[in-house]
This record gives C-alpha cells, structure tokens and sequence, in this order.
C-alpha cells in the first residue's frame, strides 16, 4: 500500500508569516516516480468557487520507491489563515508523486497569532 | 459556522458523483457510441449537466480518448482564440470535444465548430434545449436525487434535520445547484430556515 507523509519539526502546524518551515517528506511507493515534489500552497474553502495559490515547489530529485527527505521552506508574508462565514482560506503543504497524483498533506495555519482569523460579522446600526 | 466545516461548500458539492436515472453508465457509452460520439446532454440551469460531462470525460480518458473541454458563459456567442486553440489545434480521431453550454453559440459559431470538429473523434455538448445534436442523455432533478445528495453530504441523520428537499426544489424551481447554496446559507446562519421562506410547514 502506498503511502506519503510530511511531518514538520516537533510536528508543528501554526506559524507566523516569514517564519521558517522544517521537516522531513517520506514516502513509500508501489510504482516508481517520476517526480515527487514538496508543494506550499492556500487554498479557499466555501460557497463560491475555489481558489488556488501555489506559493513555491521543492523537487526532491531521483526519488527512490521508499525514500526520506528533509526540507525547508520560508512561508511569505501573506495571505493569512482565516476563515468567515461564506469563505475560508487555508495553508497546506503537500508532497505529491508523478505520475498518477499520489499525494500527501498537512494542514498548517499561517497568521501573525499562529491562530486562524476568524471573522465576525458587524452590523451597521442607523 | 465556518465556511470550511459547511458541508455545502462548493469543493463538497462538486466532489458528489452524478447519478444516472434510469440508465447505467454502460447503457450511455454504448448510446454515446450509437451515436457517432456526437450527441448533446440536455437540460435547464442546475440539474448537473456540467457534473455529468466531467464524469464523462473522465470515463472518456479511461478509455484511451483525449478529451479537449471549453466552458462557455452567458453571453458568448462566439469562440475566442483560446478556446478555439483548445478545441481545434491538432485533432486526430482520438480526440473528442466537450463544450459545456453550447446553447450560448451564435449560428455562425455553431457552424464552425459542426464543421470542424468532423477531424475530431466525437462531439459532446451541454445545452439548455434539445436540437442542437442528438439527445445522449436529459438531467432531471427530482425531490429523492436532491435528498440522496444532501444525505451524502451530511449523513442521514443530519439531513432529517434540514429543510426538506421537495420544499428546497419547489423554491428553486428544480434547480438543485441553488438548491444547495440555500443549504450552504442556512447551515452558515446566514439565513433563516429556506422552508419557511416557502411557506411550508
């Protein structure tokens, strides 16, 4: 059975924006790949239609069927983690093996409290 | 609740297979291949004519064919060179053409993807109205196929909690897209119960 898996240090998921990310990318693959990449991208979540960033890739080359690789990233300075009631915006980091989109992924929150925005609505009193 | 715990955000709805009514999906590839590989899916706004092409086209490159897709939005009358890049550029026989909301096509633009899309393996389209190519297949909503969706979404229980989905469809019109939008608003809190809105009990 196959399998791909990010672990960050200390398997920390929260962090601030231009903060380093590090960890390792390990997978185990019943076919060979092509490529196996590290990618950090936001995604939206919500009523409307999906919105994709991917902010960087980092190849791991000449993968192995069983294979460890360490990485580090350096996250940007936005957009930051938040969610509202009509739209989300999430961080993952994901590793993904060619061919045939065998993907693993790890959900992290990246805003200046390491926590999720969370947006309230307000009402206008006339 | 937050947009990403709403079971009817749009990536939820759209991960939803379609569901085939009164026929199977052999029974359709066999009629799409009766048909040359040229044949429409009909039916109005909302009754998952785009979701049923993408399944199709995914059946369509299981089988060893190359799908080549444009949507058209309202108001396009005609293709740009974009689309007409996508569609016609190199066709082989291998090839088949998918035109999501071909209705828009002015007659001109019409005839040119009729004509040109001989050098292709086949042709299929989404349409409001039926005539344009032989019908492959006509989307239907009804109360059960709305409650099956919402049950898959948010489990049996749960959706014995929520509006009704005869009352949801009526509202809607059989539209069952704006149907789950309504759902995705009443799960927000954005709206009061849509059943009420109805005048339903």
């Amino acid at each position: 059975m196959e399998r791909i898996q990010i672990e960050t240090r200390d398997g920390a998921t929260a962090f601030a924006p231009g903060e380093v990310v590090e960890g390792t990318a390990s997978w185990q693959l019943d076919k060979p790949a092509r490529t196996v990449e590290l990618r950090l991208f936001w995604y939206t979540q919500g009523k409307g239609d999906q919105d994709v960033g991917v902010v960087l890739t980092v190849p791991f080359p000449e993968p192995a069927l069983q294979d460890r690789r360490s990485f580090h990233v350096v996250l940007p300075q936005g957009p930051y983690s938040f969610s509202g009631k009509l739209i989300s915006l999430l961080w993952a980091l994901e590793v993904v093996a060619e061919p045939g989109s065998r993907a693993g992924r790890i959900e992290i929150v990246v805003s200046p409290s390491r926590r999720e925005i969370v947006l309230q609505p307000h009402f206008l009193v006339v | 609740m937050r947009a990403r715990d709403n079971p009817f955000a749009a990536q939820c709805v759209q991960a939803i297979p379609y569901r085939l009514s009164g026929s199977t999906w052999e029974k359709l590839l066999d009629r799409l291949a009766a048909l040359r590989c040229r044949a429409a899916l009909v039916g109005p706004h909302g009754r998952g004519k785009t979701t049923l092409l993408e399944e199709l086209a995914r059946r369509l490159d299981e089988r060893g064919l190359r799908t080549r897709r444009i949507v058209l939005r309202e108001g396009d009358r005609r293709l740009s060179g974009a689309q007409r890049e996508t569609l016609f550029r190199s066709l082989t026989a291998r090839d088949v053409l998918l035109v999501d909301g071909a209705e828009q096509f002015g007659r001109l633009a019409w005839l040119e993807v009729r004509t040109r899309s001989r050098a292709a393996g086949g042709l299929v389209i989404t349409s409001h109205r039926p005539g344009l190519l032989p019908t492959l297949y006509e989307c239907r909503t009804t109360p059960e196929l709305l409650a099956g969706i919402v049950a898959d979404l948010v489990g049996r229980e749960e959706a014995g909690r929520l509006p009704p989905a005869e009352d949801l469809l009526v509202r809607h019109g059989g539209n069952v897209r704006d149907a789950l939008r309504d759902l995705y608003d009443f799960c927000a809190g954005i709206t009061s119960s849509p059943a009420a809105r109805t005048g339903s009990p």
